[in-house]
């Protein structure tokens, strides 16, 4: 498929060593437009919305940032943030977010999400769950199984 | 044919009537761009000065036994270029081991003499005009001083005009340049008292 | 033939070879200063070194690393360097960068002044110290799920210089699809009286170049670098009470400057020590801790757990660090003015911490801790 300029720069931005060392990608090959589009299908066929995933892992990553660093439970989750100083540049160009990771662990099926602040950005604007292999990626099983939704 | 000019009329010559800057206009891209301070152009106009009179003399010596014996006037430039660069180079490492301060004063400007136009522009005029070894030593020493003196007096003349209301569009350059074309007339107005021929 | 086809390259040859061999020639003459000796902080250290350079690049090829933002271009007035020989008037380049005192000093722009002679010299000790260090890791000890004790032998230089609360960043090598070595820092929880070693707590970060390098693939007995010790995280000298608040791997520094305290006899102002955890599989040290509680009469350690659970049988404080931290100053501690924060964690737990303490009357300029994560 023909990637528009907005998405071909994204993609060069994604590479491993330009925002990040690992990059967005993981070994996917395919183009951004591909993964997306395929995601986009899935997530429909598991019911899920992404604004609604979006919403719930932001409202767990403020509710893990009380931990302090700490684990802390919410509801049936265990959360843990990790924080560092700085910001990292979304690959879209549409903003820059600080560097602040949640774990989301759910105590009752024991399924865990490693979500950043950059990925849920990068769902909820461009429907992007990064390429397979990715540390960031975001099976949509995974956040459907995890969320519970 | 050697020219019958008294040496010390060629040495005021050199300074004043012929100046090398005014009177045939080299070297203007460091008069334009280091004339903005006065100790700037003071300390260029001294290695201007101190290159331009070794260079002239040694480029005399090769003309006369080189280039002309083994008929390669033609290599001319390329040679002079040589030995002004060597010249500069070997300047610039005694100067920064006798005197750290004057180094640094002068900076970049040492190295960029390599390319001034004056320099060259002083060793084709030995041959031109078929100088001896003297008169060549002395035309090299009055360019050189006639240079510094142009170029104090342009930075100076820019340090007043820095205060005065120039018209928008001549800030800079402009103004230089006119103020360039004025002192040029200055000089050469009295371009018969004294000749270098 | 033309002889002019040899005679014209010959010329140009013979005389840019004669100019050549003039420019060497003076330059064995003139840029000969011959092997000189630097002595810095009278004696602490004499380089043996080749003169001609400026003091800057001649120091960091003798492994000081004086500060330079600008790389040695003399823009920036970070190398200063006081120069106790007489090395002649400063240059116009270095004024603008420094003070009246200063030049009274003879402080010197060290990218500026070239080594000509002998010199004497003083920098800070502080960067005298910052070497980079070579060692092995000698033990490699799970203090809980997630957090490891790295405990690394320094063989070259077999010794390092640092106090208390200072950190060094550890330097990882390429590992799977990171290309090129990583450093990140971490303070050293090693007291400064053990010289060969020096000791990181180490915390996984899901996703963390070295952290996962160290849980994953670091092995005892192999060979790892370490650039310090840089940082100003240190015990204040003064007598006011020491209020320390920590989770996690910000155990270290703290380990660092109570194993020192106590090294030097019993402690001369009260310790107050938090230490955040969930539950007791999260906790470390605990022993230890209570050992060196019970040794010295003016420290008072307080572990908190967060979410205890039932088989924990946890009588200590329950809760957030920062609302237990808030009970003690308002009701435990005594009042003693000025106490002094000292914080070591993530950036929301500085802030959080930070917030609590000066509503309880610790003055901002009284609170310490090192500004990264």
């Amino acid at each position: 498929m023909k990637m528009s300029p907005f998405y071909v720069k994204a993609q060069d931005n994604m590479q491993p060593g330009i925002i990040t060392s690992s990059g967005f990608l993981g070994d996917d090959t395919r183009p951004i437009v591909d993964i997306i589009e395929h995601d986009e299908e899935i997530m429909q066929q598991l019911g899920l919305d992404f604004e609604e995933v979006a919403n719930r892992l932001h409202e767990l990553m403020e509710e893990g940032r009380k931990g302090l660093g700490e684990p802390i439970t919410y509801q049936q989750f265990l959360l843990q943030v990790y924080e560092a100083r700085g910001f990292l540049p979304s690959p879209f160009e549409d903003g820059i977010f600080r560097k602040v990771n949640v774990n989301i662990e759910n105590k009752k099926n024991g399924k865990t999400l490693l979500v950043s602040e950059l990925s849920i950005h990068l769902l909820q604007q461009h429907h992007f769950l990064q390429g397979r292999g990715s540390p960031y990626r975001l099976e949509p099983e995974d956040l459907k199984g995890t969320l519970e939704l | 044919m050697t020219p019958l000019v008294n040496p010390i009329t060629l040495f005021f010559a050199s300074i004043l009537t012929s100046n090398i800057l005014l009177a045939n206009f080299l070297g203007m891209c460091s008069f334009i761009s280091i004339s903005k301070d006065m100790k700037s152009a003071n300390g260029l106009g001294l290695a201007v000065t101190v290159v331009l009179t070794i260079t002239s003399a040694i480029n005399w010596l090769i003309l006369e036994y080189v280039l002309i014996p083994m008929d390669l006037l033609y290599l001319r430039f390329i040679i002079f270029i040589i030995v002004i660069a060597a010249i500069v180079q070997i300047l610039e490492m005694i100067i920064d081991r006798v005197s750290s301060a004057l180094y640094m004063a002068l900076g970049i400007f040492l190295p960029l003499i390599t390319v001034n136009c004056a320099i060259l522009g002083v060793s084709l005029f030995l041959e031109i005009r078929n100088y001896s070894f003297l008169q060549s030593v002395i035309y090299g020493l009055g360019s050189g001083l006639g240079w510094w003196l142009a170029i104090m007096a342009l930075a100076a003349i820019r340090k007043k005009v820095e205060k005065a209301p120039v018209p928008a569009g001549l800030k800079g350059p402009g103004i230089t340049f006119i103020i360039i074309g004025f002192m040029a007339m200055a000089f050469i107005g009295f371009s018969g008292m004294l000749s270098v021929q | 033939m033309n002889p002019v086809i040899f005679t014209a390259p010959l010329a140009i040859a013979v005389i840019g070879a004669v100019l050549a061999a003039l420019i060497s020639i003076t330059d064995k003459i003139v840029n000969n200063y011959g092997d000189l000796t630097i002595d810095i902080n009278s004696g602490k250290r004499k380089l043996e070194i080749k003169g001609g350079s400026p003091l800057l690049s001649t120091l960091a090829e003798s492994g000081i690393f004086v500060p330079s933002a600008c790389g040695g271009k003399g823009s920036c007035g970070a190398c200063k360097v006081k120069v106790l020989s007489d090395i002649g008037p400063h240059l116009p380049t270095e004024p603008p960068y420094l003070t009246k005192e200063e030049m009274a000093e003879n402080v010197r722009l060290s990218c500026q002044i070239k080594v000509k002679q002998d010199l004497e010299i003083e920098i800070p000790d502080a960067l005298f110290n910052i070497r980079r260090f070579t060692g092995v890791v000698e033990r490699i000890k799970d203090l809980t799920h997630d957090i490891k004790e790295v405990y690394i032998k320094l063989e070259n230089p077999a010794e390092i210089n640092f106090t208390a609360g200072q950190y060094g960043q550890l330097e990882i090598p390429p590992y799977e699809k990171i290309k090129g070595s990583t450093q990140r820092a971490y303070s050293m929880s090693s007291p400064p009286s053990d010289k060969d070693h020096v000791e990181f707590l180490i915390r996984l970060v899901p996703g963390g170049i070295v952290t996962t390098y160290v849980h994953q693939y670091m092995k005892e007995g192999e060979k790892i670098a370490m650039v310090g010790p840089f940082g100003d995280f240190a015990e204040q000298d003064t007598q006011s009470p020491m209020i320390c608040v920590a989770g996690g791997s910000g155990m270290a520094p703290f380990k660092s400057i109570l194993y020192d305290m106590d090294e030097k006899g019993p402690f001369e102002r009260d310790v107050w020590y938090f230490f955040g955890a969930r539950t007791k599989k999260d906790l470390f040290y605990l022993e230890e801790m209570q050992a060196l509680e019970a040794k010295q009469e003016r420290f008072h350690f307080i572990p908190a757990l967060s979410e205890p659970l039932d088989e924990d049988e946890w009588k200590g404080e329950i809760g957030l660090i920062t609302d237990v931290l808030d009970k003690y100053l308002k009701e435990i501690v005594p009042d003693a003015d000025p106490k002094e924060g000292y914080l070591c964690g993530s950036p929301g737990m500085i802030d959080a911490c930070v917030n609590v303490m000066t509503a309880n009357d610790i003055g901002e300029g009284d609170i310490f801790y090192d500004k990264f994560a």
